[in-house]
């Protein structure tokens, strides 16, 4: 049974005059144990499918989903009090822009220690307790990073530098050692000696202690050095998922293409100073969704079918929704010479 | 030939006093030399903190260094002189939404520019933004267009736009990149490349992407608290990166390509 599993979720917003669906029949399922990307440019509903996930939504939005279980128990019919006991423990989040989501009126110290769990706190007796919470604090920050935590402790929110702001956040989410680590763009800005440093601390933990991740983030090169299986989201539209590998390897959507390719990185013959490879056009906005496939406007290969939603079709564990993939699935052609 | 820009023992102190009781925090940033031909790129990398929008902001003007010269094609840039300088350098900041004026028109903002710093009458002014627009991929029409109507990338555009307005020789870019998609960040990446072969601008930028850095740049400047620890042509440093933190970066950031490769 799958830890978290999301199936045509759709989140429709009220835009005044309509609802605007944010997020389409998007699909997405975290084993026990893996690292998931959720991958996806900013407006195409990253964080919007992880507000979903914790509850933090607005009721005015119509949410429905075939599915959005968490180890099969159904997390839209459950009362608040229940979902909050899940994610108090076993699903934690670190939200994009730390210095925004944390608690500008109390100091990093006042915040992390509140965040430990009782339980945790087992040695001793009751006076021994807030040096016990001090020292896991200590550790943590530690663990994450930061070396000089007298001076961050005592500092608030507004005093730290950004990229801080960003460890304390992982740090405040990996206090209650949850099951699975639900990470909104936690490396960014970031420099790379950091961003490592992280990357290999999520790794760690993942295969120390089996922590699931949802890695949501358009950095593709911490993506495919840590993340065993991707989702590719355009528009609120599931594009393609699947292993890293066999996504790097062939990408049958026009946009998982586009993606890896605009990645300078990733192409070791690209002489310095030449074209990178773009899509043209922009994301749209919510108030001008084209119909269909989202990407029509902007795909290399559209044609006339394309104003129809394409059907999710899966291979081998690999999905994509496209009605001219870039190369046929390998299981198909064998099926059809069959 | 003589160099655009030239940078020599560049010093700007930060003092902040928090407290009677604490001592004074110091920064000090440099002493910083650099030569910049016309058409090359300087990156400026290093971790956060460096003093890298220090820096960027005292190349233009925007702080004023302590200590040493700022020279534009040889000649001394006065700090009294705002006219010249803001005409030849000029500068992109790392966030363009908030760097825009929300409550006028993109017309407005680059009319503004062209006010203070030229002696065009309006008709010339006119032709001139239509020009710049269509120069780095926007419309005539988004004369008429607010910041809020147009998205990241256009955005970004703006900025470059009123950038370039000017003709500048030297064009300081703090994080440009860093804010935008990868699909948008592309489509950047090739305007000021183009826009750089077009018009031979020296374009000096700060950024923490190396996998950029190394495609974009000629030479390369690596800071930490305020020195140069390392610089020279990006070929060079990244095949043999002399310093140790130097090292750290870029073998960090190649044991993640590295890792992408694997997969194969």
């Amino acid at each position: 049974m799958p830890l978290l599993e999301v199936r045509n979720l759709t989140v429709e917003i009220d835009m005044g005059s309509e609802f605007v669906k944010a997020l389409d029949k998007v699909s997405l399922t975290v084993e026990t144990g893996e690292i998931r990307a959720l991958v996806g440019e900013s407006g195409s509903g990253k964080s919007l499918i992880v507000r979903a996930i914790i509850g933090a939504v607005p009721d005015h939005w119509i949410i429905t989903a075939d599915r959005l279980t968490w180890k099969g128990q159904n997390l839209l019919t459950m009362t608040n009090e229940q979902r909050r006991v899940i994610m108090r423990r076993e699903i934690a989040v670190v939200f994009q822009d730390p210095t925004s989501s944390l608690d500008p009126s109390a100091t990093l110290r006042a915040q992390l220690e509140e965040s430990i769990p009782e339980e945790f706190l087992d040695k001793g007796m009751f006076w021994q307790r807030n040096q016990q919470r001090r020292e896991i604090a200590i550790g943590l920050m530690h663990k994450v990073g930061i070396k000089n935590h007298e001076a961050c402790m005592q500092r608030y929110p507004h005093e730290i530098a950004a990229d801080i702001a960003q460890k304390f956040m992982i740090a405040m989410a990996l206090v209650s050692e949850p099951e699975l680590l639900i990470a909104d763009d936690p490396t960014r800005s970031m420099e790379s000696t950091t961003k490592n440093q992280i990357l290999r601390l999520l790794t760690g933990l993942n295969e120390t202690k089996k922590l699931a991740i949802l890695f949501v983030s358009h950095d593709l090169l911490a993506i495919s050095g840590m993340a065993h299986s991707m989702t590719v989201l355009y528009c609120g539209q599931t594009v393609e998922s699947g292993k890293v590998k066999h996504l790097h390897r062939r990408p049958l959507h026009p946009y998982t293409k586009a993606l890896l390719d605009s990645a300078p990185s990733f192409q070791i013959n690209l002489p310095p100073k030449s074209h990178l490879v773009a899509l043209e056009g922009t994301i749209p906005t919510l108030k001008h969704l084209p119909i269909g496939c989202r990407l029509g406007p902007r795909c290399p290969n559209a044609r006339r079918e394309c104003v129809k939603v394409p059907e999710q079709r899966v291979v081998h564990n690999h999905s994509y929704s496209c009605h001219f993939p870039l190369h046929l699935p390998i299981d198909d052609q064998a099926e059809n010479n069959e | 030939m003589n160099p655009v820009l030239e940078v020599k023992d560049l010093v700007y102190t930060h003092r902040v006093k928090r407290s009677i009781f604490k001592p004074i925090d110091e920064f000090i940033l440099g002493p910083i030399d650099f030569v910049l031909n016309a058409g090359e790129t300087l990156a400026i990398t290093g971790h956060n903190g460096s003093g890298k929008t220090l820096l960027a902001k005292s190349l233009v003007g925007a702080i004023t260094p302590q200590q040493g010269n700022i020279l534009l094609e040889g000649k001394e840039a006065e700090q009294s002189d705002k006219k010249t300088r803001n005409h030849d350098i000029r500068l992109i900041l790392q966030h363009s939404k908030y760097s825009l004026n929300p409550a006028v028109t993109v017309g407005a903002i680059l009319n503004q520019t062209l006010l203070l710093n030229t002696e065009l009458n309006e008709q010339d002014r006119r032709t001139k933004i239509a020009q710049t627009l269509v120069k780095v991929g926007l419309l005539r029409e988004h004369y008429y267009f607010y910041r809020h109507m147009l998205s990241d990338g256009q955005q970004q555009r703006v900025s470059l736009a009123r950038a370039m307005i000017l003709d500048p020789k030297v064009i300081v870019a703090d994080e440009p990149f860093a804010a935008l998609d990868p699909s948008v960040r592309s489509q950047t990446v090739n305007l000021i490349l183009d826009i750089q072969q077009e018009l031979g601008m020296a374009f000096v930028f700060i950024s923490q992407n190396l996998g950029i850095v190394r495609h974009i740049s000629d030479k390369v400047m690596i800071m930490d608290k305020g020195k140069v620890i390392e610089a020279g042509a990006t070929q060079d440093v990244f095949k043999e990166p002399q310093h140790e933190l130097t090292k750290k970066l870029i073998d960090s950031h190649f044991s993640l390509v590295d890792k992408h490769f694997e997969q194969f």
